[in-house]
């Protein structure tokens, strides 16, 4: 007993641990660059999201110090609301346990992962604890965080208060990581910061570089996005799992209560139907006769619920009754076998769109004001296409901002997914493929990847169909995929038209250009011809040209001259 | 037949004032029109083929009223626009200072850099010849009348007195070699007329071969050589032979189709110069030979020539002679009994026919068999 019970401490010891070795590319550790800039993510999403909660502009400040040969010191460093002290060694210790992991709710993080995982990191490669200093307001925390493996906890290793007599209110976390590498490349820190920036126009970012280079990421919007908002599940976006751990944690009486109230677009009528679809599934399941089952699950699947139980006479009264009990029984006692015939159910009925009030868009106004104050272009244009569902019944919401000219120099695609900078497996993301499908030309752009063009796509979600536990691509389904278009289009359009009015004002100051070029030939033929004076002549022609020709001095326009 | 000099139809002409006018008329219209704040244009009469067609009550080659207008705002045309205005002032101080100017001295005389670019007005001749033209159709002004002259070519033989500014001279006094035609004849004038017509041939060597045998003198008419397709002064010369001193005109060229659309482009006028018809061709003119009828009539089926090309039966024809022959049947002006006849049977038999053959019989045999006696006889096509 007592050797199995060690056994069984060592396999839970392990586990954590090893879950978290096991599946660090899932979480974003692997490779020395993108280490580092998954522990910047995870860090900056956390203040990100703190400040948007609490209504808070954030201020954002990153330091990376070099200490050794692939051996940094991280410093991440915001006013946010602070962490109460009870609450650090939860937020920064406890593994697969958060604030939203259980919610269904649109958010940049890994779902309670994210910087304990960080923390985690930290600890492994080089044994230290991670440094938080932290304030709501009161008393500065200052304390030493690490976590116990065994337990899976997170343990206070030092803590030290210090009086607060300017209020300050943040937190900044210091961490000692190796096994990393700072690159300025296009997966590095520098570009996720960046992309972040744009996508975060009301977040002023900054950055100190190893080499002491300060780079500020300036605040262009001064408008806070509201927090995401907790959508209950709709039917057709669950999984048995779902179902089944939702309804042993809810405190409802029954599974019918536990339905409808957790689910949106569920209904007493839609629990009457329920019952219907799965005694039927339950009749067909039990008939023996491939040809009439395969039948009758056809009229179900077009929904005629009413004559498939009719084909079973009498019979179907009785399980129904039975499938009646499961609705009123407490919702823990829902077995999973239980759980999988209501999503299988769910699957073939019918039900209203799911609500999107959830989804938090960037919004046109924001994504124009991301790109014009960190990639200052000549032009730039947004579009923030309609909720939108997929697979049925999770709703997703697209939108695009194009930035074009400027100080921009060569073309780009900016992937995000819920306003996170996708900076991996380009190549197999969605994003990428409608981009890519394009007919640029189309739209005065002769070709995409010489033009001096951006491409900002981002995919808002509660449930990103990535197609990798990296989270990286976003899978290639066809919803999205025309989402991406519609909305590419629609903003290729508006530069179009915005390509068409500056190489007509540019037209017009060249023909301008032309035609005064002949003004002195032709006054003095004139005046040769007909005696009068040259000036006059001059002046009929210059007022000609002034009346006929409108020319808009356009910002860029000015630019292009010179470049010419 | 006894060919015999007319009373003469039309009077010289040629007043410079009318050309100055007709340059000054235009740029006011230019300048009024850009005063009124309206976008200034020249209506140019559009060139090419499907802007000509024959004219079945003159018998003339004429141009068609297509025309399209050059505008300064047009940056497509603003440069022509200007080039148009510059010529118009040369030419303006060439006709009222009495000056003469080739079509190169023309070019060179305009081309410079125009001020604060490195574009020049005229990059090319092939730029200022065009315009020059366009200025004649749009005036209805010959070139020679603005002064602009083109190469001489052809020469004049005869018992006829011209007056060339100062000088006046007899163009049978000259040596063998006769009266070159100057590239204008608008200034010339004929004060003494000896002559009863006027045979224009083809090649210099027949014209020498005719002055050395004395046909001019003999048969009292005067030789006009036109050394290939007729230059416009020598057109113009014919003309005004034809129609001032009221001399019949013969024509006489190679039978082939080359020398045919000589001959028709001195009676017809050319699609080229469809615009001046009216003051170059001589829709009167007869056509004595070469003709594919001569080759019987005088046993001359030993010396003639192949056509050149492909003929339209063969694999890849027409092609060469007999293309333009065929092209020539086509032609409004061609629709002729006896021309479709001579046509048909140069094509039918392949063969063209120089007036050099005529040799073959002896030296004297053109100038003293063969003219006199189809002229005296009156086998003359029309």
């Amino acid at each position: 007993m007592a050797e199995a019970r060690d056994l069984f401490k060592e396999f839970k010891v392990q586990s954590v641990s090893e879950f978290f070795r096991r599946n660090a590319a899932m979480l974003g550790y692997t490779g020395k660059i993108r280490s580092l800039t998954t522990i910047i993510h995870e860090a900056v999403t956390n203040s990100l999201d703190a400040c948007e909660e609490a209504g808070i502009l954030p201020y954002i400040r990153v330091e990376i110090e070099e200490l050794g040969k692939e051996h940094y010191k991280i410093i991440v460093e915001d006013n946010g609301p602070g962490i109460p002290e009870e609450y650090i060694p939860h937020v920064f210790g406890k593994m697969l346990a958060g604030t939203k992991a259980h919610r269904n709710i649109q958010s940049r993080g890994q779902q309670g992962i994210g910087i304990s995982g960080a923390v985690m990191f930290a600890q492994i490669t080089t044994g230290k604890p991670t440094r938080v200093i932290t304030s709501t307001g009161g008393d500065i925390v200052e304390a030493w965080v690490k976590i116990d493996v065994q337990k899976n906890e997170g343990k206070i290793v030092k803590k030290i208060k210090h009086p607060n007599p300017k209020g300050w209110r943040g937190t900044r976390i210091e961490m000692e990581v190796k096994d990393v590498k700072y690159v300025r490349s296009k997966q590095g820190v520098y570009w996720y910061l960046k992309l972040t920036a744009i996508a975060n126009p009301h977040a002023h970012i900054e950055l100190v570089e190893p080499d002491g280079k300060l780079i500020i990421f300036p605040r262009s919007s001064e408008e806070i996005p509201k927090p995401p908002v907790e959508m209950k599940p709709h039917p057709k976006g669950v999984m048995v799992d779902d179902v089944y751990t939702m309804a042993h944690r809810s405190k409802k009486s029954s599974v019918k209560r536990f339905l409808i109230s957790e689910f949106s677009r569920i209904s007493e009528k839609k629990i009457d139907e329920l019952i219907k679809y799965i005694t039927a599934l339950r009749l067909i399941k039990k008939e023996e006769n491939k040809e009439i089952k395969e039948k009758l699950y056809e009229k179900l699947v077009n929904g005629d619920v009413d004559s498939v139980l009719k084909a079973f006479g009498r019979k179907w009264k009785k399980v129904m009754e039975n499938v009646e009990k499961i609705m009123e029984k407490p919702p823990e006692k829902l077995t999973w076998q239980e759980a999988e015939e209501i999503v299988e159910a769910f699957k073939l009925m019918k039900f209203l769109a799911p609500p999107t009030h959830g989804l938090r868009p960037i919004g046109e106004e924001n994504i124009k004001k991301g790109l014009m104050g960190i990639l200052k272009p000549e032009f730039v244009t947004a579009v923030t296409r309609a909720p939108k569902v997929y697979s049925g019944g999770i709703p997703f919401q697209v939108e695009v901002g194009l930035a074009y000219g400027g100080e921009i120099s060569s073309s780009e695609i900016l992937r995000y997914a819920n306003r996170v900078p996708l900076l991996f497996d380009a190549g197999s993301c969605v994003i990428t493929s409608a981009v890519r499908s394009i007919d640029w030309k189309r739209y005065k752009i002769d070709s995409f990847d010489t033009s001096p063009l951006v491409v900002l796509v981002n995919v808002v979600s509660v449930h990103v169909p990535y197609t990798s536990t990296g989270k990286q691509s976003i899978a290639d389904i066809e919803e999205i995929y025309n989402e991406i278009r519609l909305a590419l289009m629609d903003a290729a359009r508006k530069l179009a038209f915005y390509l068409g009015g500056k190489y007509r004002r540019l037209y017009q100051i060249k023909r301008r250009k032309t035609l005064e070029k002949y003004l002195p030939e032709i006054a003095r033929s004139l005046h040769i011809l007909t005696g009068e004076p040259e000036e006059r002549i001059r002046e009929y022609f210059l007022r000609l040209i002034e009346s006929k020709i409108e020319v808009e001095e356009v910002e860029g326009v000015e630019v292009e001259e010179a470049e010419a | 037949m006894k060919l015999k000099r007319q009373k003469p139809k039309e009077k010289f002409s040629y007043d410079p004032q009318k050309v100055l006018k007709k340059l000054e008329d235009l740029a006011m219209r230019i300048l009024e029109d850009v005063k009124a704040g309206k976008n200034p244009y020249f209506d140019v009469p559009t060139r090419g083929l499907n802007n000509v067609y024959f004219d079945e009550e003159s018998r003339l080659i004429k141009l068609g009223d297509r025309l399209s207008k050059r505008y300064f705002l047009n940056v497509a045309h603003a440069r022509k626009f200007m080039q148009t205005l510059i010529l118009m002032a040369y030419i303006k101080r060439l006709v009222s200072e009495g000056k003469h100017a080739s079509l190169r001295e023309a070019y060179y005389a305009n081309k410079h850099t125009i001020p604060g670019t490195k574009e020049n007005t005229f990059e090319d001749q092939s730029e200022s010849d065009p315009i020059i033209e366009d200025l004649e159709r749009m005036l209805g002004v010959l070139r020679e009348e603005m002064h602009i002259t083109a190469d001489r070519r052809g020469y004049i033989y005869g018992d006829i007195v011209i007056k060339d500014g100062e000088d006046e001279f007899n163009a049978s006094k000259l040596g063998t070699g006769g009266w070159a035609v100057p590239g204008t004849v608008e200034h010339i004038q004929f004060p003494e007329v000896n002559v009863d017509y006027v045979l224009v041939v083809e090649t210099a060597a027949m014209a020498d071969r005719l002055i050395e045998e004395k046909y001019p003198k003999r048969e009292n008419c005067l030789i006009v050589a036109t050394q290939g397709q007729a230059s416009r002064g020598v057109r113009r010369l014919i003309h005004r032979l034809h129609y001032e001193e009221g001399l019949p005109i013969i024509v006489f060229t190679d039978g082939d189709p080359y020398g045919w659309y000589i001959y028709s482009t001195i009676k017809r006028g050319s699609i080229n110069l469809a615009y001046l018809s009216e003051k170059l061709a001589t829709p009167d003119a007869k056509f004595v030979g070469m003709t594919m009828d001569d080759i019987k009539e005088y046993g001359l089926e030993n010396v003639t020539e192949k056509l050149k090309g492909i003929p339209p039966d063969k694999k890849g024809g027409p092609t060469g002679d007999y293309k333009r022959l065929i092209e020539e049947m086509n032609y409004p002006w061609f629709q002729d009994k006896e021309w479709q006849r001579q046509l048909k049977l140069a094509l039918k038999w392949g063969v063209r026919i120089e007036q050099q053959a005529l040799a073959n019989k002896s030296l004297e045999f053109v100038a003293k068999e063969y003219l006199p006696e189809k002229i005296r006889e009156g086998k003359l096509l029309p």
